[in-house]
């Protein structure tokens, strides 16, 4: 008898909780893959608030195609085994379509599993240049990949008037990539790589290197490894005389950079990924976040928003819920105004235009260039 | 800039890095000399003395404002604080050990540098700190050839502490001292010096020189981290064993020497930079092979 009475509230509790989590008939499900718990726990928390905050505007503006919008989360972990698992979860709950994505590593094996499934995907952060090769056509890339930098860093060497680039690298894999692309693309365009170097991490005396360097008369100097060591090169090089420009990449978009390089650092040009702080076209979501969630965004939130909103807008384009009609809308993207940047896709699935931004340092601070 | 003026400058580079080497190698050299110890906790030393001068410096720079007069009261207050450190760790972990094999110190020393650098990691989080001493630009400009007044005042001051230093020991009574010790410490009890304390004063001095180089190299290079003392202990070392591990102008020949290698080794055309280092431990490896006592070291008779 208690067991039957226990069963009975349990069940119909159980059922009620299923009635809450079940969407109305009219509404469009939406799938968020992030890291929910774990290392990037934190950075996977921000941009599912940052969907969400998206879909709250969506639809308190009406919807997309007279429906309201209802999220799903699966959490990746961070860990290519957890992420294929939310996957399936989120695959076998009919979701039309797929933002989120942040560790490169457990987004690369997802790729396949909403490929197969025909579910559009739109990888709103990771950025790593295998995921262009595993793409099966239906995931898009929103973030910059390595090549972007390479193309963003290349471009702004050529709006300097710059003909001879040294190139510094600290001889790991991050660094030494990001200093191979940017030779090959540099020479290929016929400009000429004047000095190719490393610096050993921890070292703190660079003269002879700067001596080098300042021997070949390069007209800028490209640092692709980190703030600490990038803090000393940028010292040293001033403090020898060096008066040409200097670019650091990605890895020391820091403002420690700032802080141990003092004075020696103005004017130093930094690439970084598109962080709510440097956009001025991210203002209203920057407010709205700190409203709803009392903090403010971290790197990746401003991406996730734009995702889910470009997610939106490819819907209302295909006028249908049908998914091969969303990943045909998606592909055919022009120019969509999103905060970090207007999108518009290559024919692999990636940003046709970087939207790394360009900073500049002012008065010990990192400002748009 | 011309092949000579590139000579010159890279000359002046080597020059400076090897102040650096040649400071932080006395303190290995001076300790191995007394006691046949590797201090590998040295080159932690050169960390914690940059940390000490750093607090010392922000703490008076707020009373009497930051110039000259303060960064060298603080370089003094840091050599004093890092010496005393010396001192309490060569009482504390070596001194019981001094009978012990030589393994056994060895691996003490290397705990010492273990404490040092994650105690230092533990306080300062892991995080960089900007030691931002405002010391300007302006220096002597020979054309193509540039040699900043920071610089100088490293070199001249590096010089002088060497200089001090020789005296004391070939001059004094505590140096003769010391120098007895080197050869035979029962014989120097015998003879009734008070051997414990002339050990504590080598570590004092080898400790306190290498705060002065931590202090230098914070002023100088503008950031301090926990394992800083890393490379440069490794560095210095190699520069101890290339001048003859035990002599006192040998350690200042050796940084010398290995700091005009790295200078030199940079700017060889064809290769990168990332040989440089091929090329001082390549030297080490020979000089271990042709003449393993190090370009000034004596040849000694092994004790078992």
């Amino acid at each position: 008898m208690k067991t039957k009475i226990f069963t009975t509230v349990f069940g119909s509790a159980l059922a009620g909780l299923l009635m809450l989590g079940q969407a109305n008939a009219a509404d469009l499900k939406i799938g968020i893959m992030v890291p929910t718990t774990g290392s990037e726990a934190t950075a996977g928390k921000d941009m599912e608030n940052s969907i969400k905050l998206a879909v709250n505007e969506i639809n308190k503006a009406g919807g997309v195609l007279g429906m309201n919008i209802v999220t799903i989360t699966g959490d990746d972990g961070c860990d290519p085994q957890m992420a294929t698992s939310a996957a399936s979860k989120l695959v076998s709950s009919d979701v039309i379509g797929v933002v989120g994505g942040y560790c490169s590593g457990a987004t690369l094996p997802t790729l396949k599993i909403y490929g197969d499934a025909g579910t559009p995907f739109v990888v709103a952060a990771a950025n790593s240049t295998k995921l262009i090769d595993a793409n099966p056509g239906t995931s898009f890339q929103i973030n910059s990949t390595g090549f972007d930098q390479v193309n963003t860093a290349v471009k702004l060497f050529q709006d300097k008037g710059v003909k001879k680039l040294a190139i510094v690298h600290q001889g790991d894999g991050y660094s030494e990539d990001l200093a191979k692309l940017t030779k090959e693309k540099w020479t290929a365009m016929g400009h000429e790589v004047v000095a190719y170097e490393v610096v050993n991490k921890g070292e703190q005396d660079q003269s002879s290197l700067v001596t080098k360097i300042k021997s070949k008369a390069p007209d800028a100097v490209f640092w692709t490894a980190y703030y600490s060591d990038g803090a000393l090169l940028i010292k040293q090089l001033r403090q020898a005389g060096f008066r040409n420009l200097i670019a650091v990449g990605d890895g020391s978009n820091s403002p420690k950079l700032l802080e141990i390089a003092g004075k020696a650092a103005e004017g130093v040009f930094c690439f970084s990924n598109p962080t709510a702080e440097y956009l001025p076209a991210a203002k209203n979501y920057t407010e709205s976040y700190k409203t709803s969630y009392n903090q403010a965004p971290d790197a990746y939130g401003p991406l996730a928003y734009d995702g889910m909103k470009l997610m939106a807008d490819a819907i209302t384009r295909a006028g249908s819920t049908d998914k091969a009609a969303i990943v045909k809308a998606l592909k055919e993207t022009k120019e969509f105004n999103g905060i970090t940047g207007a999108v518009t896709f290559t024919d692999k699935n990636t940003l046709a235009k970087s939207n790394f931004v360009v900073l500049v340092a002012k008065g010990g601070k990192w400002a748009l260039n | 800039m011309s092949t000579l003026d590139i000579i010159l400058q890279q000359f002046a580079n080597g020059l400076i890095l090897g102040s650096f080497y040649a400071m932080v190698a006395l303190g290995y050299t001076m300790v191995y000399g007394i006691i046949k110890l590797l201090n590998f906790a040295h080159g932690d030393l050169y960390m914690v003395g940059g940390f000490v001068g750093f607090l010392i410096l922000s703490a008076i720079s707020g009373l009497l404002g930051e110039s000259w007069t303060t960064i060298v009261c603080s370089m003094v207050l840091s050599m004093l604080a890092v010496g005393l450190l010396g001192v309490i760790i060569q009482r504390v972990a070596y001194r019981p050990m001094l009978k012990a094999p030589r393994l056994s110190i060895l691996i003490t020393a290397l705990a010492v540098s273990m404490i040092l650098s994650n105690g230092v990691m533990t306080i300062t989080d892991g995080e960089y700190l900007a030691f931002n001493t405002d010391l300007g630009y302006e220096g002597l400009d020979f054309g193509n050839v540039f040699i900043s007044y920071t610089q100088l005042a490293l070199v001249i001051s590096a010089s002088l502490l060497m200089v001090i230093l020789y005296f004391f020991v070939n001059k004094t009574l505590y140096g003769k001292a010391m120098r007895a010790i080197a050869i035979d410490q029962d014989a120097c009890k015998l003879m009734g010096i008070n051997v414990n304390q002339i050990i504590a004063l080598t570590f004092f001095i080898g400790s306190s020189l290498a705060a002065a180089a931590g202090v230098m190299a914070g002023v100088y290079y503008g950031s301090l981290h926990f394992s800083m003392g890393f490379v440069i202990g490794l560095k210095a070392f190699t520069a101890a064993v290339i001048g003859g591990i035990g002599s006192i102008r040998g350690a200042m020949l050796g940084g010398l020497l290995l700091g005009l290698l790295e200078a030199f080794g940079t700017q060889l055309p064809f290769i990168g930079s990332e040989w440089k280092d091929v090329f001082s431990f390549g030297l080490l490896i020979l000089l271990l092979i042709l003449k393993p006592t190090g370009i000034l070291g004596k040849t000694e008779i092994e004790r078992m």
